[in-house]
């Protein structure tokens, strides 16, 4: 079977992805679920618009 | 030269002053010695980032010629160790990780100047978690140095993320240790490795020089012996600082006498925190290290913290600053060359979170901050254990959920992060054993309360002897 240079780049791409350790995709999918949890509980609090950030700006 | 008996490894720091002002041995002695077994053992249980020893003879011969001539210091000849995201000029200062692993320093954190003017004398920079992991770490191997290992168990971790600061007192390497703390990490490996460890209220001292990991939550305070020797190194590193914008610009001076008689002092505590919050193994000691403090004859009050999701609020926080802070390591892709992949992927995590999260969670942290202070006007200080259980496996996983059942009572469970939103200061005492390892108790108090704290835990530790007790070391040194 014939196969040019550029679908051989593709193939060995392709499989160097699915080869990649899927640790690290699970990893980031864990810490962005972890960044969701939080936002998810933080949503539940009701926050009156007086209510200023912990934090003052000194002139 | 004098030979140093093993004791003089666990003394308190007002023992070794006394006894090196009687010339019993020299600083220069008292320093070779600790440097040798900071050099010895410290690497055995990855405590040790990078030796002084050089500097801190050079240091101690001053020492001794100082108190020759009868001019004394506070902390003078006293050897001591810095977490290694504390600046020591023209030293390595890896903040435990590969990334950083050059990086040095032209001038030292104000906080070693501190102990300089005091005479103590730094003998070496201490292991850590790497970042001291803002990122969330999976592992205790999450350092540069491997994971810290406990002294009492070398199957069993440290502590983190000041490792290397718990395992050095613990381990009778160093006198005392600085450590820094975002959420946890004096008290925990202070707990861990059954030290005492003081978190103070922040802005009470500098962190010009020290790595940040979030601006809004760091504070630097000692790990020690005991009470005590915690409130001596507090005393020499507190103050105002301009060049920390954080600095409150307040000082602190142990005065025990100005302290409240324990019978004037209100105590709340929780009793599911002591009955069921705490692992089976733990609870027999935790609960008579409450017993003890009842018996110093502390008013008690049952109370209860208020409600709210305090890990998520301060994970916010701290992904906010900790993404702006390292946003240069992780862009760079230099990140991954750190050793723990959560702790990875939450720091790149972190630079996806929106402004608005951050702000709405430091809205939520000034509804904390109101709502603490109420619960402090019934009360003087909070008691609770430091944490729930004795240190865990080096191998196990660190966010593995608890297996046990939620109690029904909230007690004061989440009292570490919610103690620092709230920038209140806090002791962690030794108070017994379970499955062989140290456990402990805090005590929280309002902000400037360290003397309060100080004078309770001192009363606490002399009635126990849990902070006097050591791993068995018999080491002999070249």
């Amino acid at each position: 079977m014939a196969i040019t240079r550029r679908e051989l780049a593709g193939l060995l791409a392709a499989s160097a992805a699915v080869a990649a350790p899927q640790g690290d995709d699970e990893e980031t999918r864990s810490a962005h679920e972890a960044l969701e949890q939080n936002a998810q509980q933080l949503d539940k609090i009701p926050l009156p618009m007086a209510t200023e950030p912990a934090c003052h700006f000194k002139a | 030269m004098a030979t140093l008996n093993d004791n003089v490894f666990f003394a308190g720091i007002s023992d070794l002053v006394k006894r090196l002002r009687a010339k019993e041995f020299s600083a220069v002695e008292l320093t070779r010695a600790f440097c040798e077994r900071l050099e010895k053992i410290g690497p055995t249980y990855n405590a040790l980032a990078y030796s002084l020893k050089k500097e801190a003879i050079k240091q101690a011969k001053d020492a001794d010629d100082e108190i020759k001539r009868e001019r004394y210091r506070a902390l003078q000849g006293i050897p001591y160790g810095v977490k290694d995201l504390v600046a020591v000029a023209n030293h390595p200062t890896t903040w435990g990780a590969k990334p950083y692993a050059d990086q040095v320093f032209d001038d030292n954190a104000t906080v070693v100047n501190k102990l300089n003017k005091a005479g103590a004398i730094c003998i070496g920079k201490l292991a850590m978690v790497e970042l001291a992991g803002g990122g969330g770490y999976r592992y205790p191997s999450a350092s540069l140095t491997g994971p810290g290992l406990n002294p009492w168990d070398r199957t069993r971790w440290s502590g983190g993320s000041s490792s290397g600061s718990g395992i050095a007192v613990a381990a009778g390497l160093v006198t005392f240790a600085l450590g820094s703390e975002t959420s946890g990490s004096i008290l925990t490996p202070s707990a861990f490795c059954g030290v005492t460890g003081l978190r103070p209220s922040y802005g009470l001292v500098s962190r010009h020089g020290c790595m940040a990991l979030s601006w809004t939550l760091d504070k630097i305070g000692p790990l020690a012996r005991s009470a005590e020797d915690c409130a001596v190194v507090l005393q020499a590193i507190s103050g105002g600082d301009s060049d920390d914008p954080g600095s409150a610009g307040k000082s602190f001076y142990y005065g025990p006498e100005y302290a409240k008689k324990p019978k004037d002092v209100v105590v709340g505590y929780a009793p599911a925190d002591f009955e069921e919050w705490a692992e089976p193994p733990a609870r027999p000691d935790l609960q008579n290290a409450l017993s003890v403090v009842k018996s110093m004859g502390v008013q008690i009050k049952e109370v209860e913290l208020p409600d709210f999701p305090y890990g998520a609020i301060l994970s916010t926080v701290l992904n906010g600053e900790m993404g702006a802070i390292f946003e240069k390591l992780i862009r760079s892709g230099r990140v991954d060359e750190l050793a723990d992949k959560r702790q990875i992927a939450g720091l790149k995590a972190s630079l996806e979170l929106p402004a608005s999260e951050y702000l709405k969670a430091m809205r939520v942290r000034s509804m904390v901050q109101d709502q603490i202070r109420r619960l402090f006007f019934n009360v003087d200080v909070l008691l609770a254990p430091t944490r729930m259980g004795p240190a865990p496996k080096v191998t196990d996983r660190l966010d593995a959920p608890s297996a046990r059942p939620r109690p029904q009572s909230r007690g004061l469970n989440g009292l570490i992060p919610a103690g620092n939103l709230a920038g209140y200061p806090a002791i962690s005492l030794p108070c017994g054993f379970a499955e062989k390892l140290p456990v402990a108790i805090s005590f929280v108090g309002r902000p400037w309360f360290e003397n309060q704290l100080v004078a309770l835990g001192a009363a606490f530790q002399a009635q126990t002897d849990w902070h006097k007790r050591h791993p068995d070391f018999r080491v002999k040194l070249a």
